[in-house]
């Protein structure tokens, strides 16, 4: 069943993603480990393609233990948003470390910087998992704020956005309209 | 404003915001409070031009050359090489106070004058084209009325800008303030002022940049965030607007507490 539904979400996500600029993934807590291996295994089903990952729900250092063959892929670049904030050593200088979750105009340099040497006909995608985790942090205005320069900024330079958001956390689902395509995973289907 | 006529500050987004750089020959007051970028944008500044064969030099009053030298090394545009042939040139200005045999902490008219004239031979000497003084706030400090401050910034402005050389001035200000320079005749004289300043948003502080001033020269006067990483320096973004909101709400709480400060005070006396 978990297969399935990864296998469903992998397909929803690449089809959503080949035709609109960005994509808003609403996915419940108890799927949102499903939901980030799906993405996990859609990284990694192609080499060509540039993949930054900021995670602000979960520490690089999770991530790494739980999805150990993300590791192995270098197409994919780590901002963790959140681990200096919350004290956890820094494991690895692969991934970017931001002081804070608040530092959101550093998190768009830290992207912006990772996309600079690429070149123009590299697919390139930025998941940001989520703007739940971002709102706990901040108020909702600014993350919207964020959203928005994000999403106009990727549009300028050909970057497919991914944003994620808990379907639990209430103040985030405005931040869901402003993407092209949105993508529902409920407890068993997706809509 | 013709391109040549520009002095390219070694930082993109700054040159975007000024159409291409500071105009040539001006003086510009970089303000902020401590830990604010103010030597690191200087710093920038500086190696940006001797890498396009402008040579710089930079006096420092605050903080002794080794440390200096070694806080600017772990930047990625730092060159070794650049300091070695002599394109930038860095000067512990108490030094050559001590060999004028000036008085390091009070500055006479005489002593002012003298100091004004090896400013300005360093600079002839070595055919700079850009020039810092870091701090204008320690030099003033030692400058003895608002009349010598004056005199010492508009003739060093107008010496320096007849040898077309650029300068910056960096000038010290209380935190979480809106003020410019510590003497408030800083401004006046320059031609332009970057105030780097700190918003608490949710109790972290983040650095931003504005240009106020640039006379002479169309700036937007949005205001940025500013990084400062060892790999690239300076990196700008504009700050995100509703960044407004919580440090305009900061200060009200600061002038409140101010308040109820002054009115303990009252009640004290």
């Amino acid at each position: 069943m978990v297969d399935a539904v990864i296998e469903g979400l992998k397909e929803r996500i690449s089809a959503a993603i080949k035709v609109n600029q960005s994509v808003g993934i609403q996915v419940p807590e108890n799927r949102h480990k499903d939901l980030l291996q799906a993405l996990f295994s859609f990284m990694n089903s192609d080499a060509n393609e540039v993949w930054t990952f900021v995670t602000a729900s979960n520490t690089f250092k999770h991530i790494f233990m739980s999805f150990k063959k993300v590791y192995e892929n270098k197409n994919i670049k780590f901002i963790d948003c959140i681990s200096r904030s919350a004290g956890i050593p820094i494991i690895d200088t692969e991934c970017t470390y931001i002081e804070s979750p608040t530092m959101l105009e550093k998190i768009v340099l830290e992207i912006m910087n990772i996309f600079k040497g690429i070149e123009h006909d590299v697919e390139k995608f930025v998941v940001i998992d989520s703007l739940s985790s971002l709102v706990i942090y901040n108020d909702s205005e600014i993350v919207r704020e964020f959203v928005s320069v994000l999403l106009n900024k990727a549009r300028s330079f050909n970057i497919h956005i991914v944003t994620v958001v808990i379907e639990e956390e209430v103040d985030a689902h405005s931040l869901l309209q402003m993407n092209d395509k949105i993508v529902v995973l409920r407890d068993s289907f997706i809509s | 404003m013709d391109k040549e006529k520009l002095c390219s500050t070694g930082i993109e987004e700054l040159d975007m915001q000024m159409s291409g750089g500071f105009p040539v020959g001006s003086t510009i007051l970089v303000t902020g409070c401590s830990g604010s970028g103010k030597t690191t944008l200087c710093m920038q500044y500086l190696f940006d031009g001797a890498r396009n064969d402008e040579r710089g030099v930079f006096f420092t009053i605050t903080e002794p050359l080794f440390k200096l030298t070694k806080n600017v090394e772990g930047f990625s545009y730092y060159e070794k090489k650049l300091v070695e042939s002599g394109m930038v040139n860095i000067i512990d200005l108490r030094i050559i106070s001590e060999r004028l045999g000036l008085d390091t902490e009070k500055y006479t008219v005489e002593d002012a004058g003298a100091l004004l004239d090896i400013l300005k031979d360093i600079a002839n000497e070595l055919d700079v084209k850009r020039l810092i003084i870091d701090s204008i706030t320690a030099l003033c400090y030692r400058l003895q009325t608002r009349e010598m401050i004056r005199d010492f910034i508009f003739k060093l402005g107008t010496s320096l800008a007849m040898m077309n050389c650029t300068t910056l001035l960096t000038s010290e200000v209380p935190p979480q303030t809106y003020k410019f320079s510590q003497y408030e005749i800083e401004e006046f004289i320059s031609d332009g002022i970057i105030f780097l300043g700190d918003i608490d948003r949710r109790g972290d502080l983040i650095r931003t940049l504005q240009v106020v001033k640039m006379r002479g020269q169309a700036h937007s006067r949005t205001k940025f965030a500013l990084n400062i990483s060892a790999d690239r320096g300076i990196e700008l973004m504009p700050l995100l607007k509703s960044s407004d909101f919580d440090s305009l709400l900061t200060q009200k709480i600061n002038s409140s507490l101010r308040n109820i400060d002054r009115s303990r005070e009252k009640v004290i006396l």
